[in-house]
């Protein structure tokens, strides 16, 4: 028998020794895990085993300035599955990609992934969500939740914009005031097993949605309607591109009606409004979407034309460089340094005063007012009447104006700028500016945003907005619409003339460029009491076929829209304002 | 002979109760931890929750028969049997290896028998029978162990049956030569050598890493070929090679916290770790008992290698210190390995947990095993204490 030796029980010890160094040694590394990193993996682990299912909040509605409801919210279903619960695949894969036309390579690849939940597709049709519902696959869980909806379909559709498939604003008033309008989602979370199976007896944590707010804004459906109409029908029967017209309360910015027609169907917005005539690559047809999204009223410039005559008017009137009974001499022509610049009357207006001037839109004698001004005291008017920045309306992608610079304008620059050629503003900024210059000279915020309202009808937050006091004096603003009345009653802006209103306004016929391309721009700025303005409008027609001077093809589609829409105001025929702004 | 002397020194010997007293704590703690474990999965695969718990329990109860019976015959009886044990175990691994009677689950060559119910892992009984070879090879050249050609015979007896089970069960191939390699340092008088073997192999494992990342790079050796090194780096990052299993287990482990979510209460078990009553068991305990029942099963364990080394010291000769150390090496390498796999220590491979795992054949030859060291310290008699 051999002997188990002294020196074979050290050696015994030390194998122990080792193991037992081994062994605390993990009950180290196991204390690490399950103390210091115990938060990281529970966290990591709840995370798998809670379901989350979203409970879409409901996003806030838009209504307009008398109460209706612009953009409300449907009920629509989001499509998703649960990889461990399917049991047949195949089917599954099939039927949605059938029944929700995506690519079956995304549906096949939601399928086989690994996790809880998985959406196929969100704003499903209620009826498709039905349908699915109604296979009873294993695995596919149809859930129900809101998708935008317009009631009006195209109403003001390049306004209000629309959301994208996450209910977020994509373009229009739904991004502005995103933050207001989107609500705060709510959560339903569920433990399960690793089949996605849930746990009966676990409690279950429910954070409740918060629906968005309320939006009112200026925006009146009932004008809104009418101005489409107008638009629509003289943009039919010149054959014209688009039409695009403005309403607004020149006392302080607020918008009544912004119309660009063609519009589009909100309910449909990623459908054109148009026919194809050819088939187009998918990034072909999204840039079709996105100028059909296009609000030209200001995200396009153009050259205002003879409406801005409106603003040398008052800067010549404002620098005292020029009176109504000033004489002038129209040959035709002008002669700036060695550019013969012509009159649209070619014969020539003969002798005539300032006031006659502006009542014949006579290029001539708005060239010579420019050059009494000089370049520089012109540039500081354009500057002072806020041209130069963007209006700072609440719709994205504002374009801001093209303009020369300062140091490059020369004789001929100045001439063309005082009858409103060689340089770019939006139809808004236009508008605006006009708007200012005869409400006695205070510079308005165009805007359609009123008030934001919770859902339990509180109001949360009333928009303000800057006016700048002064850019032109009082008596500037009502020599200015002085001789704007004369010009629509009994000027080139005749056809804007409305029995038993006061109406000024200025009409215009801006030559596209490039030049002698037989395209053109009419447009007619008006307002209305000529007096006290209560309301301001202005409508451009691109490329009218046909007659297309300003004064004949736009001027009567604004005199149609005021002789609705100022007794809807209630502004009533005959009534002299003249006394209530002397009180 | 052995009959007469075991009567004689009836009334004075020893038996270790203590270590008796651990088995049977240990495999019934096992036979809870497997009824929490598997009690969801099988409900819903098999439509009966206590389908794991009753067959671990007839085999435990089976297993511990055996135990007994041959903790009570001396073991030099055992010890007679050690060439048709050596032989047995080269057939069976043969027989797995080269023949239909090996069966595949889950893709692994590791089953012998005729019919998924008549089967079991050879592997485990070559693991006892090599205890047994080893220590009476060592026994005999217990003078000259120190010769280099001791070393050569020693573990070339060891090879064959090992190569065979390395062929496809990495994880008992590297038990199995730790085994060896533990009773050869015991017997052996030298430290020195030992020392820097394992200082070496240490060196080269750390090594083996970013040479192979640099072999990956030359293009001798495929990426999927280091993918349990990139799980055991980055488990997270790796989540569909291998990762996902691993992670499971950390999440298990994580979530338990000091004191645990209480038995039965794991969520983790509900199909997250893959079959969690076998090799993962140990990341549920976590998980329910918190690291306080953790640490009390590893020092549990702990005890139970303590009582080795008190039967092991005080064995009446050298072949029964050697099978006692034998199963010590055993078990701790098994403990250690499993729960370092669990944690994340080391790259992942499978290895069950001693006593607690769930396994029929990983069972009995571990009561088995047990009985020879029970029988060891049944052999001791009192004066020599």
């Amino acid at each position: 028998m051999i002997r188990n030796r002294v020196v074979h029980k050290r050696k015994m010890l030390w194998a122990f020794l080792i193991c037992a160094l081994g062994v605390l040694g993990l009950i180290g590394r196991l204390g690490y895990l399950m103390i210091f990193r115990s938060e990281h993996y529970g966290v990591m682990a709840e995370e798998l085993h809670q379901r989350e299912r979203n409970i879409k909040a409901a996003r806030g509605t838009i209504y307009d300035a008398k109460g209706q409801v612009l953009a409300t919210n449907r009920t629509v279903c989001t499509v998703s599955v649960i990889h461990n619960q399917i049991t047949d695949a195949d089917e599954v894969v099939r039927v949605l990609t059938e029944q929700l036309s995506v690519d079956e390579d995304k549906v096949r690849k939601a399928v086989e992934k690994y996790s809880a939940r998985e959406i196929i597709k969100t704003n499903v049709d209620k009826t498709t969500g039905d349908a699915i519902r109604a296979c009873n696959l294993n695995g596919v869980k149809v859930d129900e939740d809101y998708k935008r909806y317009y009631p009006y379909d195209t109403l003001a559709s390049k306004v209000l914009g629309f959301t994208g498939s996450d209910n977020q604003g994509i373009v229009g008033l739904e991004v502005i005031y995103e933050e207001y309008l989107k609500g705060l989602d709510g959560q339903i979370l569920t433990m399960t097993d690793a089949k996605g199976v849930e746990l009966d007896g676990m409690a279950e944590e429910r954070v409740e949605p918060i629906p968005g707010n309320d939006l009112v804004v200026s925006l009146d459906a009932n004008i809104q309607q009418y101005a489409e109409q107008a638009a629509k029908k003289v943009m039919e029967e010149k054959n014209a591109k688009q039409v695009s017209v403005i309403l607004m309360n020149p006392q302080n910015g607020e918008i009544l009606a912004m119309v660009n027609v063609p519009e589009f169907n909100l309910n449909d917005p990623f459908t054109l409004n148009y026919d194809l005539t050819e088939e187009v690559t998918q990034e072909e047809k999204q840039n079709l979407l996105n100028k059909m999204w296009r609000n030209a009223c200001i995200n396009d410039t153009y050259e205002p034309g003879s409406t801005f005559k409106i603003i040398t008017m008052a800067a010549a009137l404002e620098a005292d460089v020029v009176s109504l009974n000033d004489s002038f001499y129209c040959p035709g022509y002008r002669v700036v340094e060695d550019r013969r610049i012509r009159c649209h009357k070619v014969q020539g207006h003969g002798a005539e005063n300032f006031l006659q001037g502006a009542m014949n839109s006579c290029n001539p004698v708005f060239i010579d007012v420019g050059l009494r001004l000089g370049v520089d005291r012109y540039y500081s008017y354009f500057e002072q009447f806020g041209l130069l920045k963007k209006t700072g309306v609440d719709l994205p992608g504002e374009a801001g104006t093209i303009m020369h610079q300062k140091e490059n304008m020369g004789e001929v620059e100045l001439a063309t700028v005082s009858f409103g050629q060689s340089f770019q503003i939006t139809p808004l900024q236009l508008i605006t500016t006009a708007a200012s210059l005869v409400n006695g000279g205070h510079r308005v915020t165009p805007h359609f945003g009123v008030k934001v309202v919770g859902s339990d009808g509180e109001v949360r937050k009333t928009f303000t907005y800057d006016a700048e006091e002064s850019i032109i004096s009082e008596e500037t603003s009502e020599t200015l619409r002085y001789i704007l009345e004369k010009v629509v009653s009994e000027g080139t802006g005749k056809k804007a003339y409305l029995e038993g209103y006061t109406i000024g306004g200025k009409t215009a016929t801006s030559e596209k460029l490039p030049r002698r391309s037989g395209k053109y721009i009419s447009s007619f700025l008006g307002f209305s009491p000529a007096e006290n303005p209560q309301v301001i409008g202005l409508i451009t027609i691109d490329e009218p076929v046909g007659v297309y001077y300003g004064g004949t093809v736009a001027a009567p589609v604004m005199a149609d829209i005021f002789s609705n829409i100022l007794p809807y105001l209630g502004i009533q025929p005959n009534e002299s304002y003249d006394s209530q702004t002397e009180s | 002979m052995g009959k007469a002397k075991q009567a004689n020194k009836k009334k004075k010997s020893f038996y270790d109760y203590s270590l008796l007293f651990v088995i049977i704590f240990l495999s019934c703690f096992g036979l809870i931890m497997i009824y929490s474990t598997s009690y969801y999965t099988a409900q819903l695969k098999l439509g009966d929750g206590t389908y794991y718990l009753r067959r671990q329990a007839m085999i435990l109860l089976g297993s511990f028969a055996v135990m007994i019976f041959i903790s009570k015959i001396d073991y030099h009886f055992w010890a007679r049997f050690v060439v048709f044990a050596y032989l047995a175990s080269v057939i069976m691994m043969v027989l797995v290896n080269f023949t239909p009677l090996g069966r595949e689950v889950n893709g692994k060559k590791r089953w012998l028998g005729i019919s998924d119910s008549i089967s079991f892992q050879p592997t485990e009984f070559v693991k006892i029978a090599l205890i047994l070879v080893t220590a009476c090879v060592i026994v005999r050249l217990v003078k000259q162990i120190d010769h280099w050609k001791a070393t050569l015979i020693v573990f070339g007896l060891a090879i064959p049956p090992g190569l065979l089970v390395l062929m496809n069960n990495l994880s008992s191939g590297i038990i199995i030569f730790g085994i060896v390699f533990v009773m050869y340092f015991v017997a052996s008088k030298k430290k020195l050598r030992f020392a820097l073997f394992v200082g070496g192999f240490l060196a080269l494992a750390f090594l083996a890493i970013p040479l192979g990342e640099q072999l990956v790079k030359a293009g001798v050796l495929q990426s999927y070929q280091l993918d349990r090194i990139h799980v055991w780096q980055n488990p997270e990052a790796f989540a569909s090679e291998g990762g996902f299993q691993v992670l499971q287990g950390l999440y298990a482990i994580g979530s338990g916290g000091l004191f645990g979510k209480g038995l039965g209460n794991s969520i983790q078990k509900l199909g997250f770790v893959p079959e969690a009553q076998n090799d993962m068991i140990f990341s549920i305990i976590c998980e329910e008992l918190g690291l306080f029942g953790a640490a009390c099963l590893m020092l549990l364990f702990l005890f139970m290698l303590h009582r080795f080394l008190i039967i092991a010291s005080n064995a009446p000769d050298l072949l029964g210190a050697l099978i006692v150390t034998g199963a010590m090496g055993h078990i701790a390498i098994q403990v250690i390995l499993n729960i370092a796999v669990v944690t994340n220590s080391i790259p992942n491979t499978g290895i069950t947990l001693p006593f607690i795992s769930y396994g029929g054949t990983s069972l009995l030859f571990l009561m088995a095993e047990m009985g020879l060291v029970l029988g060891v310290s049944n052999q001791i008699t009192l004066e020599t204490l």
